[in-house]
């Protein structure tokens, strides 16, 4: 071989090879291009973020319908190149979405305009806002078109409306929290979820249920139990009707707080209905010995039913059941399965990584792909079937910086820090606001201090923290006390700790729903406050300044930051003065006092103020109490 | 173009048949690292556990970079035991200066070679460990045998804590009278450790963990009986160990070993994870042969040798590369000298039905002279629930009693609880699987106050703390 042609080889291989390389890094790049867009910095701005929630695919497939939680809008999709279509403007927070059984009609809740978006799913137009109930979060229309069925999350309660005109015409009573719907393949029942627990009596496990409602009749034919289940989010029905599936919480809130192992906190788990399983219910685990599926929200089976998917926003991650195994391994085995962390090993075929917080699903149109909504990447995951991979990650467009706020919001839902994974912020503070739920923490001792759980938002002006006011600000409250005694583990960085605080500082007050537009009383309302500012009781007699309620709910968020002994120290307390907790939204936070003895407003002061400590209410007659309740109910 | 297709062409035959000629890469540049192993004429598997030597005859520390082996530390009479720091730049070793010293606890900056001297001890100080922030665990001989304990490691802590683990200073974290090594650190922080089965009394190694503080002290799994030793944790959570002389795992789904279809041979203790997912095991075709450090692909049929060494076994195998960090545990202990604990069934068991309904529990501890000594008894509630308060930092065991004072079951070996800590129990030997019912215990509904079963005593105490 000549050294000429000798040289011309070299060149030629090395050419090859050269665009072998430059040919991986397109393969590199393109793919790159439809994963998250690249972060360029980080800022101290207020930026808003799409955080898709929840996806539903237009009749034919050939648009994706996105709803973006925080940017208030739906983004339309195409679906093939997952180019961006159209944005369409919604109200604010929207939560829920779905189409109409002839796909000519998008619906949108927005939970906190309290209002429901129709669009044109044609057109892409909005063809009208209706007002509906408190924090509508789901919406569904019947089959003949004239319902539509909308849950609503403060109301707890299934608004009915005219499907054609938007006008209410009834209300079902649902969970507390009432939240997401699904109906059933042939749209005759509708399955209701709620994510605060129904009232029950105190220290005991929290219950809740799964309304079904007759589509047709627009009527609630059955409430199956979901007993020591606090926090019930995503239901899913296989085609056939036979299999039905809840994501939901399963606390340990009655155990004392000692430890994280062995789901000392929580347990992430499904609840199995239908005929599949005999027509009872089944709980079962999707956690492991050392791998949690921390806050489950989405749930979604196969069309052919072979696989079941269930996202976990905690852990961030996609869980992968195989339907035929899970339903021989519960009726093989004795019931209960959901203390036995090694069952899910008998059903779970994979877990598949992807973004944060990722919650609503959906397949495309032939069921080769699953998308998973990432709301804190701010993307889409598509995952392959068959292969259980991610085989590319749609980027729904936002800001290019990522900042403070956001950080600190990942810090919040994720489970990252805690011990193997387990819980997060936001399993108990759900969707950053509370879980209804009385907790025993270790360090009081055990059966000790038991403490209610509080809502979050508005916090500026409301410190100290924890109910023995023993936490001096938001640091001290979220960082050591946080890694010792819930995380048990290695907690955040100080950047991240701050992230998270500065998060948490800039959650708002949800609109008050018992307000009149313009901040009018209603009559009840003013007597009401007139009660609550009253410095003489009923007997003229003058109600000493400590014992008005005025005096230590005073300022706009009624705490005057400090703590008291309101006589509702109990035997297993350690000690006799509380911290004054904010009236904030006060209404929605039910069980009250610091271990949640109270279950309602009234309560305080029927059973738990006998020596009036806590307020001079004993005067009050049962209708003075309502009023005051009634204001109290607007702050 | 056409001569430049074929070229390319050509250029993968060669490739191919490179490698089907045998001109595959050296398996020791396989591995993708540097490898230090420990290197003994006569290698006594598990010996420490007896608490004889493993090493009768010395070990050295071998650094084998591209196939080549050196003395890590020549100046050492013996070395072994080699660990490498999270950034992959120092060496924790124990080491013998003179043939007659103790072993002690060193350190070598893998840069410059420089060797500190970690700690000093009167007995030897094996297996070190880097922990987290500054420290480090390792094992003390004392004359109950080896204990594990925790200590600074010399360096600054890279994070100050909120509340250090224990400050400055040796923490005792085992407390039985029996050998314990620990065996790896854990990503979630905790330590992995081998002792004999049952805890305090037997010679079946047998795996468990332990928080750095020595709280949290429990059997990884419970499916005991099966020989079990040198664990190390993959990348993916998995535990690897040697089962007698084969390799078995521990998964986070499953709540009992499984085999690991290896080749056949005879393995010895700890393997190391390669960044390809290969691992470096320490192996032997039969008894009489030398051990070597051989590469094994998961999945493959066979493994090839990095590297042998005449009349020496090769053990101990570790990878020169940084490595994640484990997460650091913020201690929660409360500043007393006696533990909390809280059954919440006790009737629950992975060892089938109880033959009788409990009704009191009895402690058991260990004196200073392994002498046991009974506690006392508190009652055993309905659903299956007590509360008690035990002396910390003491070998402790209970027993279920009925009515009658008989003993329906008998925990098989003793444990600990550190003192100030407060832990909780699902029930007795209910295997790791086994997660709490969410309901309140009716010992709680009762009193919140635990049975004092600190101090010795004559009478039984069944009926205190109700209130």
């Amino acid at each position: 071989m000549s050294r000429a042609t000798q040289g011309r080889m070299r060149f030629w291989l090395v050419t090859g090879l050269a665009m072998l390389a430059a040919a991986a890094c397109v393969a590199a790049f393109w793919s790159g291009s439809t994963a998250n867009a690249v972060v360029t910095g980080r800022t101290g701005e207020h930026l808003i973020y799409p955080a898709p929630l929840e996806m539903v695919f237009a009749p034919g497939g050939n648009r994706l319908f996105v709803l973006c939680n925080e940017s208030d809008e739906v983004r339309v999709l195409d679906a093939q190149s997952w180019a961006e279509v159209k944005r369409i403007a919604v109200g604010h927070e929207p939560r829920g979405l779905s189409l109409s059984p002839d796909g000519k009609q998008l619906f949108v809740t927005n939970s906190w305009d309290d209002t429901l978006t129709v669009i044109d799913a044609g057109t892409l137009d909005v063809t009208a806002t209706w007002h509906v109930g408190a924090e509508p979060s789901s919406v569904l229309e019947d089959r003949a078109g004239k319902h539509l069925f909308v849950a609503n999350r403060i109301s707890n309660d299934v608004a009915v409306l005219n499907a054609q005109t938007g006008e209410e015409e009834k209300r079902l009573s649902a969970g507390r929290g009432a939240s997401y719907m699904t109906e059933s393949p042939d749209g005759s029942r509708i399955y209701v979820t709620h994510v605060y627990p129904n009232a029950s009596p105190h220290r005991t496990a929290p219950e809740s249920e799964i309304t079904v409602i007759d589509a047709e009749r627009a009527t609630v034919v059955d409430r199956i139990p979901l007993h020591s289940i606090a926090g019930v989010f995503h239901a899913a029905l296989s085609a056939d009707g036979r299999l039905g599936a809840v994501a939901e919480l399963h606390p340990k809130n009655l155990v004392p707080l000692a430890h994280l192992e062995h789901g000392g906190a929580f347990e992430d788990t499904l609840t199995l209905f239908g005929a599949d399983v005999g027509n009872r219910t089944v709980e079962v685990p999707l956690d492991e010995l050392e791998r949690y599926a921390a806050r489950p929200f989405g749930v979604a089976i196969s069309p052919d039913k072979s696989r079941m998917y269930v996202t976990s926003g905690g852990s961030e991650l996609l869980t992968v059941i195989d339907v035929p195994r899970l339903l021989r391994y519960v009726r093989l085995h004795r019931a209960p399965f959901v203390q036995d962390l090694a069952a899910s090993a008998n059903y779970v075929v994979a877990r598949i990584a992807v973004g944060r917080d990722p919650r609503g699903m959906v397949f495309t149109p032939d069921g080769s792909r699953l998308l998973v909504a990432n709301r804190l990447s701010d993307s889409i995951s598509v995952v392959d079937t068959r292969t259980n991979q991610v085989v590319s990650t749609v980027a729904i467009a936002g800001p290019r910086k990522v900042s403070v706020l956001h950080y600190g919001e990942q810090a919040f839902y994720t489970a990252r820090y805690s011990f193997q994974g387990q819980i997060g912020c936001a399993n108990c503070h759900i969707d950053s606001t509370f879980d209804g739920l009385e907790w025993d923490l270790e360090p009081d001792g055990f059966g000790r201090d038991i403490v209610d759980n509080r809502l979050i938002e508005d916090l500026k002006g409301t410190n100290p923290f924890k109910w023995n006011g023993g936490n001096p600000d938001l640091p001290t409250e979220c960082g050591p006390r946080t890694e010792k005694y819930f995380w048990r583990s290695e907690n955040y960085d100080d950047l991240t700790l701050t992230d998270l605080i500065t998060y948490m500082r800039s959650l708002p007050s949800r609109p008050n729903r018992w307000k009149l537009p313009g901040y009018e009383l209603t009559a009840a309302q003013a007597r009401g406050k007139a009660i609550f500012e009253r410095s003489v009781d009923k007997f003229h007699q003058p109600i000493p300044l400590q014992n008005r309620c005025s005096y230590c709910h005073s300022g706009p968020k009624g705490t005057d930051q400090k703590s008291f002994d309101v006589g509702t120290k109990k035997p297993t307390d350690d000690m006799s003065k509380f911290d004054t907790p904010q009236l904030r939204n006060v209404a929605l936070t039910a069980p009250y006092l610091h271990d949640g003895s109270a279950a309602t407003l009234e309560e305080i002061w029927t059973i738990y103020n006998p020596e009036d400590k806590h307020g001079r209410t004993n005067d009050l007659t049962k209708d003075e109490l309502n009023d005051l309740i009634e204001y109290l109910r607007t702050r | 173009m056409k001569l430049g297709v074929r070229a390319l062409l050509f250029a993968l035959c060669g490739l191919v048949m490179a490698s089907m000629c045998g001109f595959s890469p050296d398996p020791a540049q396989k591995v993708g690292a540097d490898i230090i192993v420990t290197a003994a004429p006569v290698y006594v598997p598990r010996a420490e556990l007896r608490g004889a030597e493993r090493f009768p005859k010395g070990a050295q520390l071998l650094l084998v970079h591209d196939g080549k082996a050196e003395s890590l530390v020549p100046d050492f009479a013996a070395s072994a035991d080699a660990n490498v720091s999270f950034d992959g730049e120092m060496v924790l070793f124990a080491g013998k200066q003179k043939a007659e010293d103790p072993w002690q606890i060193w350190e070598v900056n893998l840069t410059d070679r420089k060797v500190r001297r970690v700690l000093t001890t009167a007995t030897d100080a094996e297996r070190p460990f880097y922990l987290p922030v500054g420290r480090m665990v390792y094992a003390l001989r004392t004359p109950q045998g080896f204990r594990v304990q925790s200590d600074d490691d010399g360096h600054p802590p890279r994070y100050q804590p909120m509340d250090p683990v224990a400050g400055p200073g040796p923490v005792q974290i085992s407390f039985t009278r029996s050998s314990a090594f620990p065996a790896d650190v854990m990503r979630d922080g905790r330590i992995l450790f081998e002792t004999g089965y049952p805890m305090g009394t037997g010679s079946i190694p047998e795996m468990y963990l332990v928080y750095p503080d020595g709280s949290g002290i429990e059997s990884y799994r419970c499916d005991h009986g099966l020989p079990r030793w040198g664990g190390e944790q993959l990348t993916s959570g998995d535990v690897v160990f040697t089962q007698g002389q084969a390799l078995a795992r521990f998964t986070s789904p499953l709540a009992h070993e499984e085999r690991v279809t290896a080749p056949q041979a005879e393995y010895a203790g700890a393997i190391a994870e390669t960044s390809s997912g290969a691992w470096l095991v320490s192996a032997r075709a039969a008894a009489g042969e030398r051990y070597s450090i051989r590469l094994w692909k998961p999945g493959a049929v066979a493994m090839e040798t990095v590297i042998a060494e005449k009349g020496e076994d090769l053990v101990e195998p570790v990878l020169v590369v940084p490595r994640t960090t484990p997460k650091r545990f913020p201690t929660a202990l409360h500043p007393w000298s006696y533990a909390n604990l809280l059954a919440l069934d006790a009737r629950l068991t992975r060892e089938g039905e109880l033959q009788g309904t409990p009704a009191t529990v009895r402690l058991e501890a260990q004196d200073a002279n392994g002498r046991t000594v009974v506690m006392g008894t508190a009652p055993v509630e309905k659903d299956g629930s007590f509360f008690v308060q035990v002396p910390g930092d003491t070998p402790i065991r209970f027993a279920l009693l009925d009515a009658h004072g008989t003993v329906l079951r008998q925990q098989h070996g003793w444990f600990w609880a550190r003192a100030g800590e407060q832990r909780i129990c699902v029930g007795c030997h209910t295997g790791p699987e086994r997660s709490s019912d969410n309901r309140l215990p009716e010992v709680l509904e009762h009193t919140t106050t635990p049975v004092d079963l600190t101090h010795a005593r004559a009478t039984d105490n069944a009926h205190a703390g109700s209130r």
